[in-house]
């Protein structure tokens, strides 16, 4: 009785409640963010705008062997990307969720290992849901260290294609990492197809049920009628994010590489020799400056236009 | 008649089979036996027979079903009608109280299997019978009770909306049987004493908290109770999954006054922050 | 080995509502208490009660009610065995007791403007019974229990759960100095110094094998008891409650409150010739029966009460009609009726007993009603108890002075004729410092207990008369705890040793829970609704047979841990012993009161029985010998009980109230005869 408290027995509550809440803010509101852009890759299509840059005189958009619709899904989605890049103090908003996530998720393991799940006795639905949440959580958090890792750090040895995402390429070298291969499916990209897949669903969940949990743990639904009503809403949220999170991965599944490749030399005003060259050159992926640069120039020109 | 109760099960004497996880201790020869029970249906005997006759049955007759000769099994039980939470154990792998677990509801047909469990969030004592003093000592952790000044005659107490009083009354028929915690994944077993400090609670702990900040007398010691359930083995504990509200007994509203406590815990944090005490 | 401590202690036996409100005075006082307990407190018997808790308030007392009313009419329901005295004290403190538990927290029901709900309950015309859904008794006891665990924390209660009291320690001055239990769970028996003992075990329901009451309360802690020499009174007295649901492990009590709030009482019939006849189809839907073809046995009998008569004369119409055909479907059952009443406030007034019944029966009693059959519930008679009048009891005892209505109708110039408050003897057996204090007490309710007065005279035993167990330890006891030999506590545990030993060496063919059911047969079917001479002799000798049976018995668990088979089989032998004297008492009663009916004696006979029955237990013979003692009468003279008309004699009712008001009550109050002791 007398043993000096933890640091986390004496922080219980507030580590509890920031837990709670990095799960919101800003891990949500970034994934929510995240997956609105990734779905461009379908939603663009309604981008009328975004393929103005590759328009002919004639009002035609013709690159290779794509046509208009592609050209406004590419579009979209690297003019999104090259917004996000855009961003000022883009380092400390990613270092802020770094370290949001590593304590959502050190935590949350941590929290969850304090539970038996016992759905075999109990199959009640909040039950399930519980026991979902523990799941989710740890397939997440997998499934977030392979993406950032492969996509953002550049570990390519986990990606089958062996092929570093670009950032003036975004739709293209994402369709390559996530089929495991430029053109056609690759074995390895089978798997990585349903890591995405399992992972994106698994962090939805993860969230919207998140959501719907923090309510009661900050006493915002008390009674039981607006617990089931804020679960509707979360259930909303959550249904609303798989559209976005599914589509999205669709897209980039069926993304023809050739064309979209093409589109966005066409974006950046480069032919698209000019880009395999820079490929080829040994600048590390990790820098992505350069890309950056060039990937703007073509849509700021444009934007520059309006 | 529409008595729902006798109408599915057979009519006559029927014979229904017991499991019964044993034990002479906690985790001491844990062993199954099984029993045949012979059953009259309530329409026809002298009352529904349920899990307690069964058990008294066995006493009576120590014999399993293989013939060989044993000891009556043990089991904690009180009032029989489902208000003390005594008999509460492990039945078909539910938990729930064993009087109010009708043979005629539960096993309604010729050789229907019943098994018996004891809890497992608490310690074996022997055979069915667990030690809840975890739970009763918990209450301690929280304050549970009115401070009053004594009991020398000082008056009424605080008058109370029938509207506040039916929800205090629902609260108050908490029995402390343990169903809420025995069916909570967050809720684990704890032998050493000495821990019982920082493990959860559970919902019927954070109930009672809730019951006892709304009578006005009682509020005035809130703090103590939110300050409890703001630490280690607090309300934060809660992983939400309700199982609690789904396994009590008496309907008491868990998964509310759980949430009640969240938001009162929040604001008193935020309190305590800004105002430095 | 007891455990010297310089400390002053008190032990109390039993965690229900006496034994927690004793602990609370005691402890409040400042003496450490160490309370005992079969089970968990929280768990203890009173849980079952249902129905409320008496006590004059305000609204009745605008319409004529008093204490005093209540007074008289628990002697009245009581048929007067009651001494007076304490009775008196008990209703003037009700509403004190009201208060305190309102402050501990109890949810008592609400009207709508805040205060607390009443409702009426047998025996009375007022309402005056307050109460918390249909859970009152365990509302209350969570109350106490709080209390308790706050002065746990404090250290100045220590609770002893799962142990089971064998005996009290009595030294060779016959005062009781500890008692000697043992820890269920390990089977540890040792012995516990305490300058006093305070019993509050509750009654012996489980001596009628099935009864309303939870399964430990089988009698044996009171049989412990009267085997070391204390006396027990009245025992012949049970209360055989009229609504209870049959079960196979045990009767479910329907709660009198379903009858205050208008639950009516009937049996299908035909009525030809002006007479009721059996109905042609007993079994028939109840709804389905026309309203002609109803018997509403107790409206019908009782115009005044109706449905709220007493318990011991509607259990004897209800086992009556079942007797001569009338019963449901041609068996032992009757009707109680809610079914017209709106589901909204039966669930709010009544929630509790509605879910037992679905719980266990499995039908909803709002849209059907419910069928029940009378079952044992409570014991009036118990360890026989002493106390001490108040100073002015004497002058109306001898008839110098007698009750002034005006002062009566006002609580605070209520004269001194109760309890002596500073005593240090009020409900102290005839053992020194030994106490008994609830159910197990056999004061307050005669022969028969009113409904809702139980919870009342339990905790009032522990408020006020807990203050008695101070006034003991203080003047009596002083300092004795750590100076006492250590011998005759050790010959007390060897004494337990050698009892359990010599019960797991019995090796013959008899099984403890067999002889228990036959014993619950033989008492239920020869000792409740309806004695004789006849059956009560029958089951004398069958009582004597199942002890010879019971020296013949062998335990199938001879094991030294958590053995319940061992703890039962010696509550059994303890409860063949209690037997005995219901059954002695009953037979030597030659006369019919409250709810000792004896056909063969169907009147009240003041004249020889207006008395205590004293069992004495003779340890040679085992058998008890019964005595009487006469009853203190000295504030309300015995007059014939009659539920079938409103009172027309007695303390003032609204309808007689002026005239009363005008006149002294000196023709039927304070002249009375009765016997001091």
């Amino acid at each position: 009785m007398t043993t000096t408290p933890t640091f986390m027995d004496r922080h219980h509550f507030l580590l509890r409640r920031l837990h709670s809440l990095t799960g919101i803010v800003p891990i949500g509101m970034f994934l929510i963010a995240h997956l609105t852009t990734n779905s461009t890759i379908v939603w663009g299509a309604i981008n009328t705008r975004a393929a103005d840059p590759l328009r002919a005189a004639d009002g035609v958009v013709q690159v290779g062997q794509a046509g208009e619709r592609l050209a406004r899904q590419v579009g979209t989605f690297q003019h999104e990307v090259a917004y996000i890049n855009d961003m000022p103090f883009l380092v400390l908003i990613e270092i802020t969720l770094w370290l949001s996530i590593a304590f959502h998720a050190v935590f949350g393991v941590m929290y969850a290992r304090s539970g038996r799940s016992n759905t075999r006795r109990y199959a009640y639905q909040g039950n399930w849901r519980y026991t979902a949440q523990r799941w989710t959580g740890y397939i997440g958090l997998l499934f977030i260290i392979y993406h950032i890792g492969t996509l953002r750090w550049g570990w390519t040895f986990l990606q089958p294609n062996n092929e570093p995402w670009s950032h003036a390429h975004a739709s293209s070298t994402l369709a390559a990492a996530l089929r495991g291969h430029e053109g056609a499916w690759s074995i390895g990209g089978v798997f990585v197809a349903i890591l995405y897949f399992t992972g994106v669903t698994s962090l939805i969940y993860h969230f919207a049920n998140g959501v719907w949990t923090a309510a009661i743990t900050w006493g915002l639904t008390v009674s039981e009628k607006a617990q089931k009503r804020w679960g509707y809403v979360c259930a909303g949220l959550g249904f609303a994010l798989m559209g976005a999170g599914w589509s999205a991965l669709a897209g980039f599944l069926a993304l023809d590489y050739d064309a979209a490749r093409s589109i966005e030399a066409a974006l950046h005003g480069t032919p698209q020799e000019s880009i395999m060259v820079q490929q080829d050159a040994t600048e590390t992926p990790h820098t992505p400056t350069m890309h950056i640069t060039q990937a703007n120039t073509p849509l700021t020109t444009e934007g520059g236009d309006n | 008649m529409s008595n729902t109760t006798t109408s599915i099960a057979q009519a006559g004497t029927r014979t229904v089979r017991f499991r019964i996880k044993r034990a002479d201790g906690h985790k001491k020869n844990v062993r199954w036996e099984e029993y045949d029970v012979p059953v009259t249906s309530g329409s026809e005997g002298s009352g529904s027979a349920n899990v307690i006759s069964c058990l008294q049955h066995i006493a009576a007759n120590p014999v399993t079903r293989h013939g060989e000769r044993t000891t009556p099994i043990t089991y904690d039980v009180g009032c029989l009608e489902e208000v003390c939470g005594s008999c509460t154990m492990l039945i078909n792998g539910h938990v729930r109280q064993a009087c109010s677990c009708l043979i005629d509801t539960c096993a309604p047909r010729d050789g229907d299997v019943i098994t018996l469990e004891p809890m497992t969030k608490f310690p074996v004592i022997r055979d069915l019978w667990v030690d809840r003093a975890r739970l009763f000592e918990t209450l301690k952790r929280t304050s549970a009770w009115v401070p009053i000044d004594g009991t020398y005659h000082l008056g009424a107490g605080p008058m109370e909306t029938p509207d506040e009083q039916q929800v205090r009354y629902k609260l108050s028929e908490c029995m402390s049987c343990g169903c809420c915690l025995e069916a909570c994944p967050q809720y684990l077993i704890e032998e050493d004493v000495e821990n019982w400090d920082s493990a959860f609670v559970g919902a019927a702990v954070i109930s009672q908290a809730r019951y006892f900040n709304m009578h006005e007398t009682g509020a005035s010691t809130k703090k103590l109770r939110l300050d409890a359930l703001s630490e280690a083995g607090g309300v934060s504990d809660c992983g939400n999954a309700q199982n609690c509200v789904k396994a009590c007994p008496k309907e008491i509203p868990l998964t509310e006054s759980i949430a009640a406590m969240g938001r009162a815990v929040t604001v008193h944090k935020i309190k305590q922050f800004f105002s430095g005490q | 080995m007891a455990i010297p401590s310089s400390e002053q202690r008190v032990i109390v036996v039993g965690g229900g509502l006496a034994g927690l409100a004793g602990s609370i005075r005691v402890a409040e006082a400042g003496f450490a208490v160490d309370l005992f307990s079969l089970v968990p407190v929280k768990r203890s018997h009173s849980v079952c009660a249902q129905g409320g808790i008496n006590a004059c308030n305000e609204v009745a007392r605008q319409q004529g009610y008093s204490e005093f009313e209540h007074f008289d009419e628990t002697l009245y329901g009581g048929d007067f065995l009651q001494h007076q005295p304490p009775v008196f004290e008990m209703t003037h403190w009700a509403p004190k007791i009201i208060d305190l538990l309102d402050r501990m927290g109890v949810p008592f029901n609400r009207t709508d403007e805040a205060q607390r709900a009443l409702r009426l309950f047998g025996g009375s015309l007022y309402k005056r019974t307050h109460f918390s859904g249909a859970t009152t008794g365990q509302q209350l006891m969570y109350a106490l229990d709080e209390q308790v665990r706050r002065y746990e924390t404090q250290g100045r209660i220590t609770k002893y759960e799962f142990w089971e009291f064998l005996r009290p320690v009595i030294d060779s001055d016959g005062k009781c100095i500890g008692i000697v239990a043992q820890d269920l769970r390990t089977m540890q028996v040792r012995s516990f110094r305490a300058d006093a003992v305070v019993i509050a075990t509750g009654g012996p329901g489980l001596v009628f094998g099935k009864s309303t009451n939870s399964v430990m309360c089988t009698g044996a802690a009171a049989s412990r008891c009267y085997q070391h020499g204390v006396k027990y009174g009245n025992p012949e007295f049970i209360q055989v409650h009229p609504t209870a649901i049959p079960g196979a492990d045990k009767l479910r009590l329907m709660s009198e409150s379903a009858r205050g709030e208008g639950g009516r009482v009937w049996v299908p019939a035909m009525k030809k010739n002006g007479e009721w006849t059996p109905h042609p189809t007993p079994g028939m839907a109840p709804r389905t029966v026309p309203v002609d073809e109803r018997w509403y046995i107790l409206e019908e009998k009782y115009p005044a009460y109706g449905n709220i008569v007493p318990r011991d004369i509607a259990t004897r119409e209800i086992f009556g009609v079942c007797r001569d055909g009338f019963g449901v479907g041609g068996g032992n059952m009757v009707y109680l009726d809610l079914t017209h009443k709106p589901k909204e406030e039966l669930e709010r007034k009544l929630g509790g007993i509605l879910e037992i019944y679905r719980k266990f029966v499995g039908e909803d009693p709002t849209e059907v009603p419910m069928k029940i059959f009378p079952g044992v519930h409570y014991s009036m008679g118990g360890l026989w108890t002493q106390y001490t009048p108040a100073a002015e009891y004497e002058r109306y005892e001898s008839g110098e002075a007698s009750i002034d209505n005006t002062r009566v109708w006002d609580p605070h110039k209520r004269p001194a004729c109760g309890l002596d408050a500073h005593a240090d003897n009020n409900m102290m057996t005839n053992i020194d410092g030994l106490f008994a204090f609830g159910e197990v007490n056999y004061q307050y309710h005669g022969g028969t207990r009113l409904g809702a007065n139980a919870l009342l005279s339990c905790i009032f035993d522990g408020l006020f008369c807990g203050q008695s167990v101070v006034q003991y330890v203080t003047r009596r006891a002083k300092n004795l705890v750590a100076d006492r030999p250590q011998a005759v506590y050790d010959e007390s545990v060897e004494g337990e040793h050698k009892k359990i030993a010599e019960l797991m060496s019995r090796s013959g063919a008899e099984n403890p829970y067999v002889i228990a059911k036959e014993l619950g047969d033989v008492m239920t079917r020869e000792s409740t609704v309806v004695k004789d001479e006849e059956g009560l002799n029958r089951a004398l000798v069958c009582v004597s047979e199942l002890n010879d049976r019971y020296a013949q018995m062998s335990l199938a668990d001879t094991s030294g841990w958590s053995n319940q088979n061992l703890t039962w089989a010696r509550a059994v032998g303890d409860m063949l012993i209690l037997a005995d004297p219901i059954l002695r008492g009953g037979l030597a009663r030659k006369e019919s009161r409250g709810s000792h009916y004896r056909p063969d004696y169907p009147d009240r006979n003041d004249k020889d029985f207006l008395k205590t029955t004293i069992a004495t237990f003779d340890p040679v013979t085992k058998q008890s010998m019964i005595s009487y003692e006469e009853v203190e009468t000295g504030l309300v003279k015995p007059r014939v009980r009659d539920y079938s008309k409103a009172k027309a004699k007695g303390a003032p009712t609204a309808s007689n109230a002026p005239k009363k008001q005008s006149a002294p009550l000196g023709e039927t109050v304070g002249t009375g005869s009765g016997g001091a002791s």
